[in-house]
C-alpha cells in the first residue's frame, strides 16, 4: 500500500513540473502585463516609470528566465508578490483559503448527504415517483447553470424571503469567538453551499442509481435472496457495498469539479475566496497570483484523483497497481 | 459524463471570463482619476446641455441627524477590495472607498479641485510660485492620539519617492519636488527641497519646475510616521498595520476589517472638525447583480450603482438617486503615427489613412451620440462636445458646440476632401480613389459593447465610410491596449476612455511625449498651448482659462479624437440619511453625515 502511495506521489513531480510550465506559458501569452494594466491611462505616469518597475519585477526578460526565477522560489514556498495586492502570494492566499476550504468541505458534505439517499431510492424502488422524481430532479440538476441558480437562490431565499444574508462570509458587527458568530458564520455559508450542492448531486445519484439497478441483477445477489437473507439486509450488506465503490472513486473529480464552481458561487455571494481572486486577478493581469492559483487546483485535482485511487484499492483489492 | 461537466465548466469559464474581464476593464476607465486618487470627482454641470436628465447632488431629508446612528455604505464591486489600506501604496479604488472614511488629505478641494485653506492644513506660495509652505492646523491628531506632524508629510514623501517604492504614485508632481531624482537614484539619504520647521507643525517643499498643476496635484496625505516607520517598504506593504489595523485622521475610525468583505468604523470623538455624527459605520462588498436588491431591503443606506441597472433603480422607493458628471468622457481615436520609443516622442505619418483632418471632422459629425446616449445608456450618458469634462466647469467651454451629428455635413466634407465613391459600391474611395477601409477597435462593455460598436459602424456606413470591427470581433481590455501601445498596423480607429484626473492639464494624454498620446498626433500649435497651460503664468486662472479655450477649439477643428459622451455616475441613498452631498464643492463634510432613524 505505501508503495502504492509513494509512487503515485512521485509521478506527481513531473506532472506538477509540466503543469506549472504550461500555466506559465499560457499566463505570459496572455497580452498585458500587471504593471501596463495597472498604468494605463494614468497620464501621470511616465514610460520610464513603468519601465522601471517592469525591470524591477523583472517583467522584461525572457519567459524562461523569468520562469526558472518563479519555480526556484516556487519549490522553497515563495510563490512571489502580488502586484495588484502588494503583498506576498502566500500570505494573500492563506488569507482567503479558509473560506473556500470551508465552502468546498460542507458543499461536498451537503451533496453527498443529498445524494446518497436520492440514489439509493432511486435505485432501488426503480419506476415508482420517488424515482421518477428524482431522475426528473437530476436532469434538472445536470442541465442548469450553476450562476443562474445561485441567482435564483439568491433572490428567492434572500431578498424575497429574507431568511439568509445576500454576501459576505460573516456579520462584522458580531463579536469573534461567540456562539452567535458561529451562527452568522453558518447562515452566510448555507446559501452558497446549498447552490453549490444541489447541482453537484446529479453525477453521484446517477451512478448510484445505474449501480444499484445493475447490481440487483447480479447473480450474488440472486442466491443471497434464495438464501432468504431480509430485503433490508440484501441492500445494506450485498448491493449497497458494491455499488458505493464508483462513488468513493469519483470523490477526487467531485473535488475538481468545486474549485470550479466556487468561481461562480463566490462572486455571487461576495464570497471572499480563492475563485474570486482568481477572476480578479486575470482580469488585472495579476500573473503571480495567477500561476499559483492554477497551480494550486492543478495539486486538488492530482491530489484527489490519488486519493480516489487510493480508496478504490483499499476498498477494492483488484485494482491494485503492482 | 465527468467529460462533458469539465467541457460544460470550462466554457462557461470562458464566457465569464470574458464578461467579467470586460467588467473590470470597464471599471478601470472609470477609476483612472490622477494618479493620487485622493480626490472625488465631484461638482455637475451637465443638465442643461442634456436638457433631460437631472440628479440632486444633496439628499432631501432636511431632518435632525440622531444620536448615535449606524449607518451601511455598500462598497459596489464584484471582487473583493484588496485591503492595502494606505494612500501610498493601494492600487484598486475599492481600496480608495474604504480610506475615504478613516482617511483624509490635508487639504480641501474647491469645484474647480483647487486645494483651499478649509482642511486639516493651510497653504502659501512664495513668489516665484516654486514653493509651498504647508501649516498643519493645531488638535489634527491620528486615531492613536499622536499629533499628525509635518514629518508625517515628509515621510510620505520619501515612501513615494524610495527606490524600493514600486507602486504607481511616483508621479510628475513628486518627480517634479526639488532633490527627489537623486533620492529616488537612491543617491542621496534627504529629499533636499522638502524642508520641516523645528515644531514640526510647517513644511515647505520647493519645486523645479513652477506649475499650477500644484494646485490640484500636490501630494497631501501624510503617513504616520510613529506607527509604520519602523519597517521597510516591504515590510509595511505586508503589515496589518495597513491592512486590518490602519490609522488615519478621518471622522471614524477602524474598528475591525474582515479582509476583502466589510469593515466596521467607529467615530473618532477627537476629530479635528468635530464629533462625527454616527456612532459607528459598516462598509461592505456588495455585487452589482444584488446591489438593488440589498438596497430596497434597506440592508445598504448609500451605494454607488451600476448605471446598466438605471431603469430598475428608479423604481426604488425607499431611497433616492444622486448623481453627477464623471471625470471622464468615451471617444473615438484615431490612429495617425507611431511611438517612437527611442526618443521618446510620438512621430506621426502624413501618409496615414486618417492624415487628412476633414476626413476625421466628418466622422465626428457622422454619429449620433445623443442616440447612444438615451438609447444604450438610459441618458446616464451624452454627446460630448469638447476634450474636457463640464466637471471642469471653469476649463470646459460650455459655448463650444463641438461637432454635432450632422450627416450631411459629414457627407460635405467627405465630398470636399475627394473621398467620393468612384466604383459604385455604396462605399467612398479615397482621394486616390483606391478602396476606403477602416479598421475598428472596440472593447466589450457589458451587453453594450457590441451594439454600441455596431452602431457607430452604421453611422460612418451612411456617409458612406466603411468601416469593419478588427477581425469581425471586439477586443478584450488588456489585448486592447497592447494594440495601441505597440500601434497595431491592423488598427485605425478605436473606441476609448479616459479618466482625465482633477488636474486639468492634457499634457499626459494628448502632448507631443507622452506614451498615452494613442493617435499618435502631433503639432506645434497644440505644443504651444499645452505649454502655454502649464506655464508660471497660468497661475492667473484667467489666462488659463483662455489658453484652454483656445485649445477646445484647436482640437475641435484637428480632431485627432472625437470625444463621444460624457457620463453620469449615479448613486443610491436611503431616505433616512442626512447631511450627505455628493458635490465636490459642497460645504457638508463627512463627518456630518448621519440618518434621521
Amino acid at each position: 500500500m505505501i508503495k502504492f502511495i509513494v509512487r503515485r506521489i512521485l509521478v506527481m513531480i513531473p506532472q506538477l513540473l509540466l503543469l506549472s510550465l504550461i500555466i506559465f506559458v499560457v499566463a505570459k501569452a496572455m497580452p498585458g502585463d500587471a504593471v501596463t494594466g495597472a498604468f494605463m491611462g494614468n497620464p501621470d505616469v511616465t514610460p520610464e516609470r513603468i519601465e522601471e518597475i517592469k525591470e524591477k519585477f523583472g517583467l522584461n526578460d525572457p519567459w524562461y528566465e523569468q520562469y526558472g526565477r518563479w519555480i526556484g522560489k516556487a519549490v522553497q514556498g515563495d510563490l512571489g508578490m502580488s502586484y495588484a495586492h502588494k503583498q506576498k502570494v502566500t500570505s494573500l492566499l492563506a488569507g482567503r483559503v479558509s473560506n473556500t476550504v470551508l465552502l468546498a468541505f460542507f458543499t461536498l458534505v451537503v451533496t453527498y448527504l443529498i445524494a446518497i439517499p436520492l440514489g439509493i431510492i432511486a435505485g432501488r424502488w426503480t419506476d415508482t415517483w420517488a424515482d421518477k422524481a428524482i431522475v426528473t430532479y437530476n436532469y434538472f440538476s445536470f442541465a442548469t447553470p450553476i450562476f443562474v441558480f445561485a441567482l435564483l437562490m439568491l433572490f428567492l431565499f434572500s431578498f424575497v424571503l429574507g431568511w439568509f444574508p445576500s454576501g459576505g462570509s460573516v456579520d462584522i458587527r458580531i463579536t469573534e469567538g461567540s456562539w452567535e458568530y458561529v451562527v452568522s458564520k453558518a447562515r452566510h455559508l448555507f446559501l452558497p453551499v446549498m447552490s453549490g450542492a444541489l447541482l453537484l448531486t446529479y453525477s453521484t445519484i446517477q451512478y448510484l442509481r445505474n449501480d444499484i439497478i445493475d447490481t440487483k441483477l447480479k447473480d450474488f445477489v440472486k442466491t443471497a435472496r434464495a438464501k432468504g437473507v431480509p430485503e433490508g439486509k440484501v441492500y445494506t450488506r450485498h448491493i449497497l457495498r458494491n455499488s458505493l465503490l464508483p462513488i468513493a472513486a469519483f470523490l477526487g473529480y467531485e473535488i475538481t469539479g468545486l474549485i470550479g464552481g466556487s468561481i461562480f458561487i463566490e462572486s455571487i455571494f461576495s464570497y471572499p475566496g480563492l475563485g474570486q481572486l482568481f477572476l480578479q486577478s486575470i482580469g488585472t493581469r495579476d500573473f503571480t497570483v495567477v500561476t499559483a492559483l492554477v497551480m494550486i487546483s492543478g495539486i486538488a485535482v492530482i491530489i484527489g484523483t490519488m486519493l480516489s485511487d487510493i480508496i478504490l484499492s483499499i476498498v477494492d483489492p483488484r485494482i491494485r497497481v503492482e | 459524463m465527468a467529460k462533458k461537466q469539465l467541457l460544460l465548466l470550462v466554457s462557461l469559464m470562458l464566457v465569464l471570463g470574458v464578461f467579467l474581464a470586460a467588467c473590470t476593464g470597464k471599471d478601470k476607465d472609470g477609476d483612472k482619476g490622477k494618479g493620487e486618487g485622493n480626490i472625488d470627482p465631484g461638482k455637475e454641470s451637465g443638465e442643461e446641455k442634456d436638457g433631460e436628465l437631472s440628479f440632486p447632488l444633496d439628499v432631501s431629508n432636511k431632518d435632525k441627524a440622531i444620536e448615535d446612528g449606524e449607518l451601511t455604505y455598500a462598497l459596489v464591486s464584484d471582487d473583493p477590495f484588496e485591503g492595502t489600506l494606505n494612500k501610498v501604496f493601494y492600487s484598486g479604488n475599492p481600496d480608495y472607498e474604504v480610506m475615504k472614511f478613516f482617511d483624509e488629505s490635508l487639504f480641501s478641494y474647491d469645484a474647480d479641485y483647487l486645494i483651499t485653506n478649509d482642511g486639516a492644513a493651510t497653504f502659501e506660495i512664495s513668489e516665484d510660485n516654486k514653493t509651498i509652505d504647508i501649516k498643519i492646523k493645531d488638535g489634527v491628531k491620528w486615531h492613536d492620539g499622536e499629533p499628525v506632524k509635518a514629518s508625517d508629510l515628509l515621510y510620505a514623501y520619501e515612501l513615494l519617492g524610495h527606490p524600493d517604492y514600486t507602486g504607481d504614485r511616483y508621479s510628475f508632481m513628486i518627480e517634479n519636488v526639488e532633490g527627489m531624482p537623486a533620492y529616488h537614484k537612491g543617491e542621496t539619504k534627504e529629499i533636499s527641497g522638502i524642508k520641516v520647521s523645528e515644531d514640526d507643525k510647517e513644511i515647505s517643499i520647493t519645486y523645479k519646475v513652477a506649475t499650477p498643476s500644484l494646485l490640484s496635484g500636490i501630494w497631501d496625505s501624510p503617513v504616520p510616521r510613529h506607527y509604520l516607520g519602523d519597517m521597510t517598504i516591504e515590510e509595511i506593504m505586508s503589515s496589518e498595520k495597513i491592512r486590518t489595523k490602519p490609522i488615519g485622521f478621518g471622522p471614524y475610525k477602524v474598528s475591525k476589517v474582515v479582509p476583502g468583505e466589510s469593515v466596521l468604523y467607529e467615530r473618532y470623538d477627537d476629530y479635528w472638525r468635530g464629533k462625527p455624527a454616527l456612532k459607528s459605520l459598516v462598509l461592505k462588498v456588495v455585487s452589482n447583480a444584488s446591489i438593488l436588491e440589498t438596497m430596497k431591503k434597506g440592508e445598504v443606506d448609500i451605494a454607488s450603482l451600476p448605471t446598466d441597472q438605471y431603469e430598475n433603480a428608479k423604481k426604488l422607493d425607499n431611497a433616492e438617486l444622486l448623481g453627477k458628471v464623471d471625470l471622464a468622457y468615451t471617444y473615438i481615436g484615431f490612429k495617425m503615427g507611431k511611438w517612437d520609443a527611442e526618443n521618446k516622442v510620438n512621430v506621426m505619418d502624413p501618409n496615414s489613412k486618417l492624415a487628412d483632418k476633414r476626413v476625421r471632422q466628418a466622422m465626428w459629425h457622422a454619429i449620433d451620440n445623443e442616440t447612444v446616449g438615451k438609447e444604450l445608456y438610459h441618458g446616464l450618458r451624452f454627446a460630448a462636445t469638447t476634450h474636457f469634462v463640464p466637471v471642469h466647469e471653469s476649463f470646459f467651454d460650455a459655448k463650444n458646440p463641438g461637432r454635432p451629428f450632422d450627416p450631411e455635413k459629414a457627407k460635405a466634407l467627405l465630398d470636399e476632401a475627394g473621398y467620393v465613391d468612384v466604383d459604385g459600391d455604396g462605399f467612398r474611395e479615397d482621394a486616390n480613389g483606391k478602396e476606403f477601409v477602416l479598421n475598428f477597435a472596440s472593447r466589450p462593455e457589458g451587453d453594450i459593447g457590441e451594439p454600441l460598436a455596431q452602431f457607430y459602424i452604421q453611422n460612418w456606413a451612411d456617409v458612406g465610410i466603411k468601416v469593419q470591427l478588427k477581425d469581425g470581433r471586439l477586443v478584450e481590455f488588456n489585448a486592447f491596449y497592447d494594440l495601441l501601445e505597440n500601434d497595431d498596423p491592423g488598427v485605425d480607429i478605436y473606441q476609448g476612455g479616459w479618466g482625465v484626473g482633477s488636474d486639468p492639464d492634457p499634457e499626459g494624454i494628448h502632448g507631443r511625449t507622452a506614451a498615452f498620446n494613442f493617435p499618435r498626433w502631433t503639432n506645434d500649435k497644440n505644443d504651444e498651448l499645452l505649454a502655454a497651460g502649464t506655464s508660471e503664468k497660468a497661475f492667473d486662472l484667467k489666462y488659463r482659462v483662455d489658453i484652454y479655450k483656445q485649445w477646445q477649439e484647436l482640437m475641435i477643428d484637428e480632431v485627432p479624437l472625437a470625444p463621444t459622451l460624457y457620463r453620469y455616475e449615479l448613486f443610491g441613498v436611503n431616505k433616512r440619511v442626512v447631511n450627505y452631498s455628493i458635490d465636490q464643492g459642497s460645504d457638508l463634510y463627512l463627518y456630518q453625515m448621519g440618518v434621521s432613524k
